[in-house]
């Protein structure tokens, strides 16, 4: 069958357009989870002033993209924290190691003592 | 088993806003529509009958928005009886209308529809693929709670627009999808931050990661790198964005229908367009409620959910059990596994989405709601659990003979 052309929209964009109950419910939601957010990733825009579609959106923009720069830093924190915690452990691992190696060598002239004491004795 | 079924890998779900399967699709013979309903009327507040009318226009007729919040739908629904024992009888869209402005001429309007020339994409694509002609919402009322039943299977007790807590065991299916055992893969895109999600409350604000934008959604289409599950929310606001100015596609009124189309154009054109996306993907376009606009088929029974709303039933005095549906909503599917002019009349609501989600990836989950449990799937399982004789995607050769769009520049 022969494309059917899909006619281009005669809309007239309109931003100034009153925000329906929909945008105004979505603005409730967005404003409980800004509420989450700590305090740094805040807006700063005050929701009672949102009248406009256009308004909305740029509320809607800034809370939803805090929401993902919060959650993405929060995961960057989490991971630096990970390898904090790793690090001391490995610190530990290594003091470990040393303290073995060191009573190693403690206790090596003592065997070296006792083979040679053996030794003499066999002698 | 199907080659249709053994082929697909990826569901996408396009949920659009606001619009009765009559007032969109009602011009189309022979599927459920206005030519079928016979000499149906509302009457208006002068006791004048207003019958259906092909007079519905893309922009600036349906403003203010129709009402379509808990009461409104139940006196739309029910003609504004509140006795025990009432029947729905779809008397009361004029008499609702009415209540925003008084103004007889302008109740009218609620019952109007369009022509099937009017809409290309939408009616072309329900006459070429499979069209569910009964639908319905899945509750009388609006948007965020009819929403979250196609994301959880329920609402969780509410029938408004407020924020709601998930109660668990249930989870969303895309949790169910990303915690499956082997993991599958699930998007929500919305259009752009501007836009966003109407699932703020608790897919947005604890998880973020299972978000994409429509840009990546098309590229995905584009290179074949579709996710398993895709949901794809519109535009629902004019406005700035980086890359310019972007006019609303949701179809809420008073948005442009004609921008709907085109985004239902361009999201089908980008699954064609890649011939290995084409042949392994089915694409769902839905109505999340009908908006307050007339619809002449009544909405049937249900089992009831496991919660109870707070918002009290008018004939019970009791809050509402979520035990009937709302309003019906025009749905369809594409697949170039379809046979051409499928219509389809069993009885669908949105919890139908996860409950096919579920199903067809084979998720082990057990906590679905009454709701979800009873809703029936639009694509079976392909695991010999399914039932054949409802397998949409039924031919054994793929079609070759499925429309294109051209896109305006």
């Amino acid at each position: 069958m022969d494309p059917i052309t899909v006619p281009k929209p005669k809309s007239v964009r309109n931003p100034n357009r009153l925000a329906s109950s929909l945008l105004l419910a979505q603005i409730h939601h967005l404003r409980e989870a800004e509420k989450n957010l700590p305090v740094r990733y805040h807006s700063g825009i005050f929701h009672k002033s949102l009248i406009t579609e256009g308004d909305v959106a740029r509320y809607v923009r800034s809370v939803t993209e805090a929401i993902h720069k919060a959650h993405n830093d929060a995961a960057k924190d989490r991971a630096k924290a990970t390898a904090k915690r790793k690090a001391p452990r490995r610190g530990r691992v290594d003091i470990a190691v040393q303290a073995d190696r060191t009573a190693q060598r403690k206790r090596q002239p003592g065997k070296k003592k006792k083979a040679r004491k053996k030794a003499g004795r066999k002698g | 088993m199907p080659p249709g079924l053994d082929n697909l890998k990826h569901i996408v779900v396009l949920m659009m806003e606001n619009r009765s399967f009559d007032h969109m699709l009602g011009s189309l013979p022979g599927i459920g529509g206005i030519d079928d309903a016979g000499a149906f009327s509302n009457a208006d507040t002068n006791d004048n009958p207003v019958k259906p009318q092909a007079l519905a226009e893309f922009q600036g007729q349906l403003n203010p928005d129709p009402d379509h919040h808990f009461p409104a739908v139940d006196l739309q629904i029910f003609g504004g009886a509140t006795n025990q024992g009432r029947q729905a009888n779809l008397q009361g869209f004029v008499k609702s209308y009415f209540n925003q402005r008084q103004d007889v001429g302008q109740s009218q309007r609620i019952m109007y529809y369009f022509q099937q020339k009017d809409l290309p994409v939408l009616t072309t694509l329900a006459s070429q693929f499979a069209v569910f002609n009964r639908w319905f919402a899945s509750i009388p009322g609006p948007t965020i709670c009819n929403r979250a039943f196609a994301h959880y299977g329920t609402s969780f007790g509410r029938v408004d627009m407020n924020p709601f807590d998930v109660i668990e065991p249930i989870k969303s299916i895309y949790t169910r999808m990303v915690t499956a055992n082997p993991a599958r893969t699930a998007k929500l895109y919305y259009y752009d931050t501007a836009s966003s999600s109407m699932e703020v409350p608790n897919l947005l604000q604890n998880q973020p990661q299972v978000f994409g934008q429509y840009r990546e959604f098309l590229s995905a289409c584009d290179n074949n790198s579709l996710p398993q599950y895709s949901f794809v929310e519109p535009n629902y606001t004019d406005h700035d964005s980086d890359s310019g100015e972007e006019v609303a596609n949701d179809q809420h009124p008073d948005h442009d229908v004609q921008a709907g189309e085109l985004l239902i154009a361009e999201v089908y054109s980008h699954i064609k367009s890649n011939p290995q996306t084409w042949a392994t993907t089915a694409l769902l376009v839905v109505y999340d409620e009908h908006g307050g606009i007339f619809d002449h088929v009544i909405p049937p029974p249900c089992v009831k959910d496991r919660f109870q709303s707070s918002q009290l039933d008018p004939s019970t005095g009791q809050g509402f059990f979520f035990d009937r549906l709302g309003v019906r909503v025009p749905a369809l599917l594409v697949s170039p596994w379809i046979p051409k002019g499928k219509v389809v009349d069993r009885v669908f609501d949105h919890a139908s989405i996860p409950a096919t989600i579920t199903k067809f990836f084979q998720l082990n989950y057990a906590d679905a709601g009454p709701r979800e449990k009873a809703a029936d799937v639009f694509i079976e399982p392909n695991n010999g659990s399914g039932n054949m004789a409802n397998n949409l995607l039924s031919l054994d050769v793929m079609r070759t003979n499925c429309p294109d769009f051209t896109l305006p520049s």
